[in-house]
């Protein structure tokens, strides 16, 4: 690469960047870069270690808001992605934090369970690094701690990118 | 997906004339700085723009204008679009949270390129204790450096003093970030302690 071309990309890559991240559903990770090692709270204030655990298995991140419509959507795919792959997967609910507390998030695992291993990043440090655009937002990463899948929304058809994932 | 079309972007933010973009160095890191707008301690362009809240359209005959709150601390709300994920969670999150991160004695405006009917049933259906203003050619975002080439706004934010001066600003306010709420609260009530 030319020093030219390099400046170039990089003022490219920077602007894009920044302005993706303003305009909400344009951010988020790569396809293929490695997952950021972050550590995150969990409901009780107890640090969790992501990167602990990235490279070992395959790991599901979804981050959730318990006023999330879309995440209530993404449920019964979770649900079942969970019955079939919750001994070869880790499955993480990074929840946002804004606009809610432990104890409304609590309330919320009671009467809805989904199932996840629930964090609760009240620093926003997971949402830098993983530059999360919105809730329902989810990042698979592939057993080798690289990102294989973001998405968004309630229609995401987690259990076909996992089979993908184990599979290779 | 971030780079599905670097070129409209790149072209769209060197046309952009006011914004311009920089590239750093240092310790092995690359950042970016998206210049342009008022910055903290100049003095923030005036505008007027037509709104709508919760109960309805404001009449054509009164807009919005900056000027008309001089002496009190202004907070202005750059975002993309009414009912998208993000800018749901934002506003959301600052109408139910309005008295921790702003209080009575500020006033509070947010700014897209919807229209006023739009905002109407965006404010609505939120219950926004706040007025959405209708920007839709981006006169006013431009000024601000709030102005994405796509046509819709960039998500920032702008804490105005009674002086009309800028006292702070987040030229990439993230809306799921507890860190940005964190530091508007505390610009908010350091501008209000200051007056």
């Amino acid at each position: 690469m030319t020093s030219g071309f390099r400046v170039a990309a990089l003022l490219l890559g920077a602007s894009v960047s920044g302005l993706g991240s303003s305009a909400a559903q344009e951010s988020g990770l790569t396809v293929g870069a490695p997952a950021p090692a972050v550590v995150v709270n969990d409901l009780d204030g107890r640090p969790v270690d992501l990167g602990a655990y990235l490279g070992k298995k395959p790991l599901f991140l979804e981050f959730w808001a318990t006023w999330c419509e879309q995440c209530e959507e993404l449920l019964p795919e979770l649900r079942a992605a969970q019955s079939r792959y919750g001994d070869k997967v880790e499955f993480f609910g990074i929840n946002v934090t804004v606009n809610q507390t432990p104890e409304r998030v609590r309330q919320y695992l009671e009467t809805r369970q989904p199932g996840f291993r629930v964090l609760y990043d009240d620093q926003g440090v997971s949402i830098r690094a993983y530059d999360v655009p919105a809730t329902s937002y989810v990042v698979i990463v592939d057993g080798s701690g690289k990102v294989a899948y973001t998405g968004i929304g309630g229609a995401q058809n987690i259990e076909a990118v996992l089979r993908k994932v184990i599979s290779n | 997906m971030r780079f599905s079309h670097p070129l409209l972007a790149l072209t769209g933010l060197l046309l952009l004339g006011t914004p311009s973009a920089a590239a750093q160095t240092g310790s092995g890191t690359i950042r970016a700085i998206l210049e342009g707008g008022p910055d903290v301690g100049q003095r923030a362009p005036d505008f007027s723009l037509p709104w709508a809240n919760r109960d309805g359209v404001g009449p054509i005959e009164s807009p919005y204008q900056l000027a008309s709150d001089r002496g009190k601390t202004v907070v202005v709300a750059f975002y993309p679009r009414d009912f998208t994920k993000g800018c749901t969670a934002q506003m959301r999150t600052f109408a139910e949270q309005y008295d921790s991160l702003f209080g009575p004695d500020v006033v509070l405006v947010a700014i897209s390129t919807d229209s006023v009917q739009t905002h109407g049933r965006f404010a609505a259906s939120l219950g926004l204790p706040f007025r959405l203003l209708s920007d839709p050619e981006q006169r006013v975002s431009k000024q601000y450096a709030s102005k994405h080439p796509d046509g819709y706004n960039r998500r920032t934010i702008y804490v105005i003093g009674p002086d009309g001066r800028v006292r702070y600003r987040n030229l990439r306010f993230n809306p799921l970030d507890p860190k940005d709420y964190a530091d508007l609260r505390s610009a908010v009530r350091s501008t209000t302690r200051r007056s």
